[in-house]
């Protein structure tokens, strides 16, 4: 079992931006090498492939991709090294990891017809559910 | 042996003396202590004259209006003066004053029995403690409220008290709202003497509302009272003498009233408690949330206790101008309905005539589909009575924009008028009916219909002997009334002024019409409201200081239809209707509705119109939604979610809405504030909460009448109290009061 990433400590914090950008792609080094173990404890390998759980590693830093500040870059990253923590120690179960990392946000039930379209959000949100 | 340590030494066996007083305190009461006088020199004497606190809020934040100045009396309260008027008794003066006296017996809508005595106080030159509630305040008289004495008094009728009342807090119902609990704890010794058997007592079947444990009766004839003097029944009375005292029905017999569930509220100990909420929850792990009830158009004032997801017990919220501190037990008990019945997905009718739940979005698409193949006069929507007023309005905005003004509220007639206001309001509004001296009821059974407006009336014949004339079919009302005749023909008697009541009506200062909206339904109703303004007219009932001319409503929803002008264009639409919506209708009459037409249901009961429909989609009900009410003296109020919506139902005007937008016609709001402010513009009165509006134009405006009436006598509006609408239909404990009550 791989302990490795336990001893991360909190690290100081940054200075400028890009002493956080360069942290940020530290980041993303470390868990792209992670890719592996995970697919091997998790018993991914029937259901995606390497490439794409990089390119779901880094959609996921892009979503904050408009954050320049550096203090909640380094939370987000502090944030993003938790979750690495956990499932690298097999802290989550398999469908954790699909349900997050290979289907994505909106699950199983993807709505992907075209019929909403169109359509305001407030049918939208109708169709989901009473309080919105 | 240095002075320090000898200090130290007589300190430490100073403690141990005291610590073995008080392991061993005796519970043998000793001579000195009762002498009141001794005693309380004894505890007057270590603290001659401590400083006063300042003077204290009335409770309640109550206040006084002073009618006559030369009535104002002072007396002082704990040593600070108290202006309060002539006749008010000591309990009150102390009321005022900030100081909550303790008290069973004592209530203030009920007459004074001044039987328990826990409201002791000492007044000063009385030479014994004096019963708080039965003592009339006189001038300069000096109350002390917390003196050894009143305390040793309160401690002793709690001693009393408990002697015979069952220690079974843990399992009794009222544990944690007991005034018995709290009082004991605030005010009782810590310890009893009593070593003897408690006495017990048989328990009485007051019906399958009241649940009755009667060992736990301390005997404050709160319940009595309420019978006869609120509710209007001489079924409970008090039985035997001294320590066989019991409260009973003396034969074996229904509580046959209304009202009986307030007899819960105001039993002090848990004597009587909900039978249907016995053993369901314990008080403090329920949610309230203030709201209002919409089972009849009164508009009572309640809380909705909740757990969770389900509506646990209803309960009244004090309101001085609609229902005081009461409510009727088809509102308090109504809410076993909530969960049975309940539509929780949109279904559509198959070809085989069973429903299948489908999607919202299967379930709109189909109804949009038919909605615009349908030509625009053929389309018609009919409001339910507990629909809100924002729901209505997106109703009849929807239908509007599709080119029908088919639109109506059910039980407001084929041919309603929403065009003069006093015409379908209650004009004197609920509190004012207490300065009514004549009472003329028109085709209206109060008791009934509106059965907080029957006690009101009750209050004001049983306070100033008011006359009450009754034109209708025969009824039992719980108060004194002639039974002036059973159709129109006494009607326009006493509007030709041939009838002996007409002097009544003109001698009356303020004389109060009311008519029932039960003739809505009639053909001849013009007529009948024709001759209803004559009489107003020649009794002098409508003057610039008095309104005498009312009209009462049977449901929650029609004063605001008619506000919202909810009136059909034309009066036989049913017959040729093509595409019906029904909002929650049931007591609409659909056997006119052509087979071939495609019915549309929007409610939350499977009930009477379901059988009829073709597409159902599931709505919220009273407790579960944010809606506006309007009551039928006019006044705007609104109803607070209290639970989530079952299963997958939505609210009703965002039904009508996602309909609209599905349909291509979309509705220009997305929020109940958007809608809010649409209405403004119809109807700006639905935005004024808790305010009456009232009617701006009297029958100065109306014109001449020149319908003929119809002769056939006045037909009861609501056949049983218990069940007028989907949700008390649904009810079980409805079910079973209308079964045993009713039969009687």
């Amino acid at each position: 079992m791989a302990f490795t990433l336990r001893s991360v400590k909190v690290p100081p914090n940054s200075a400028s931006l890009e002493e956080a950008k360069s942290r940020v792609f530290d980041f993303f080094r470390q868990a792209c090498r992670s890719i592996p173990t995970i697919m091997d404890i998790y018993n991914l390998d029937d259901v995606v492939t390497k490439s794409e759980l990089r390119s779901s590693i880094s959609s996921q830093i892009r979503k904050n991709s408009h954050v320049t500040n550096p203090k909640v870059i380094d939370l987000l990253l502090f944030k993003g090294m938790e979750e690495l923590n956990n499932i690298v120690e097999h802290a989550k179960q398999r469908h954790h990891i699909i349900g997050q990392y290979v289907l994505g946000r909106q699950g199983l039930a993807q709505d992907l017809d075209t019929k909403d379209e169109g359509t305001s959000d407030f049918l939208k949100n109708f169709y989901k559910s009473n309080y919105f | 042996m240095g002075l320090g340590l000898l200090t130290s030494r007589t300190l430490k066996s100073s403690r141990i003396l005291h610590s073995q007083y008080s392991r061993f305190r005796p519970i043998v009461t000793k001579p000195k202590l009762q002498s009141p006088d001794a005693s309380s020199a004894a505890a007057a004497a270590p603290q001659p004259e401590t400083t006063p606190s300042p003077p204290k809020k009335p409770v309640g934040g109550a206040r006084i209006h002073f009618t006559n100045p030369d009535d104002v009396i002072e007396v002082f309260v704990d040593g600070f003066p108290v202006k309060i008027p002539k006749g008010m008794t000591v309990l009150q003066a102390c009321e005022i004053a900030g100081v909550d006296i303790p008290r069973f017996c004592y209530h203030s809508r009920l007459s004074i029995a001044g039987n328990c005595r826990m409201c002791l106080v000492e007044v000063e030159k009385s030479p014994k403690p004096v019963a708080s509630c039965a003592m009339p305040a006189l001038p300069g008289m000096k109350i002390k409220t917390d003196t050894p004495l009143a305390k040793k008094a309160r401690e002793g009728v709690m001693e009393f008290l408990l002697m015979n009342h069952p220690l079974d807090c843990p399992i009794c119902d009222q544990g944690g709202e007991c005034d018995l609990q709290d009082q004991s704890m605030a005010f009782g010794s810590d310890r009893g003497r009593f070593t003897e058997m408690k006495r017990s007592v048989v328990d009485k079947n007051l019906g399958p509302l009241v649940k009755t444990v009667m060992t736990r009766c301390i005997q404050c004839t709160r319940c009595v009272r309420f019978a006869t003097e609120v509710a209007g029944v001489q079924d409970l009375g008090m039985l035997g003498r001294g320590s066989g005292e019991e409260i009973g029905t003396y034969v074996e017999k229904l509580m046959t009233s209304e009202l009986s569930g307030n007899v819960i509220d105001i039993c002090p100990v848990g004597a009587l408690t909900s039978k249907p909420f016995a053993f369901k929850a314990r008080n403090w792990e329920l949610k309230g949330t203030e709201t209002i009830d919409v089972t009849d158009a009164v508009g009572s004032n309640i809380r909705i206790d909740s757990r969770g997801p389900e509506v646990m017990r209803i309960l009244p919220r004090l309101n001085e101008d609609i229902n005081e501190e009461w409510i009727s037990d088809k509102t308090r008990f109504c809410y076993d309905g909530l969960k049975r019945q309940r539509l929780n997905d949109p279904m559509i009718r198959g070809a085989d005539g069973r429903f299948k739940a489908v999607s919202w979005r299967d379930a709109l698409a189909v109804v949009a589909e038919v909605a615009l193949h349908v030509k625009p006069e053929e389309i018609v929507g009919i409001a339910g009575q507990l629909s809100d007023a924002e729901s209505m309005m997106a109703l009849k905005d929807l239908l509007n924009r599709m080119g029908s003004n088919n639109v109506w509220c059910e039980g407001t007639g084929t041919n309603p008028s929403a065009d003069l206001r006093y015409r379908y309001l209650m004009n004197s509004s609920i509190a004012g009916l207490e300065k009514a001296d004549v009472f003329l009821l028109v085709g209206t059974q109060p008791r009934y219909e509106a059965a907080m407006i029957n006690a009101r009336i009750r209050k004001t014949v049983r306070a100033s002997n008011a006359k009450v004339g009754y034109i209708g079919p025969p009824a039992d009302f719980n108060y004194d009334y002639q039974h002036l005749g059973v159709g129109p023909k006494t009607l326009l008697e006493i509007a030709e002024g041939r009838h002996s009541f007409c002097s009544a009506i003109l001698n009356a200062k303020n004389p109060a019409i009311i008519v029932g909206s039960g003739l809505f339904e009639r053909e001849d109703k013009d007529a009948i409201f024709y001759a209803a303004e004559t009489i107003a007219k020649n009794g002098n009932v409508i003057r610039p200081d008095w309104n005498g001319f009312n009209v009462l409503l049977l449901s929650a929803a029609q004063a605001a239809a008619l506000d919202l002008g909810l009136v059909p264009e034309s009066s036989s639409s049913i017959e040729s209707a093509k595409f019906l919506y029904i909002m929650g209708a049931d007591d609409v009459n659909l056997d006119k509705v052509p087979a071939d037409a495609f019915v549309v249901y929007q409610g939350h009961h499977g009930d009477r119109s379901v059988y009829r429909a073709n597409v159902i989609l599931p709505s919220a009900a009273y407790s579960e939604k944010e809606g506006t009410y309007e009551n039928t003296e006019g006044r705007t109020q609104q109803t607070l979610p209290a639970v989530p919506t079952v299963g997958d139902a939505r609210d009703d005007w965002k039904i009508i809405r996602a309909l609209s937008e599905v349909s291509r016609i979309c509705l220009p709001y997305d929020t109940l504030l958007s809608l809010r402010s649409r209405m403004r513009t119809v109807a700006p009165n639905l935005l004024h909460v808790d305010e009456i509006e009232p009617a701006t134009f009297g029958p100065s405006l109306s014109i001449d009448c020149t319908q003929e009436i119809n002769l056939t006598p006045f037909k009861a509006a609501v056949e049983n109290f218990y069940m007028t609408n989907s949700v008390t239909r649904a009810s079980k404990i409805m079910a079973q009061c209308s079964a045993m009550l009713l039969k009687e």
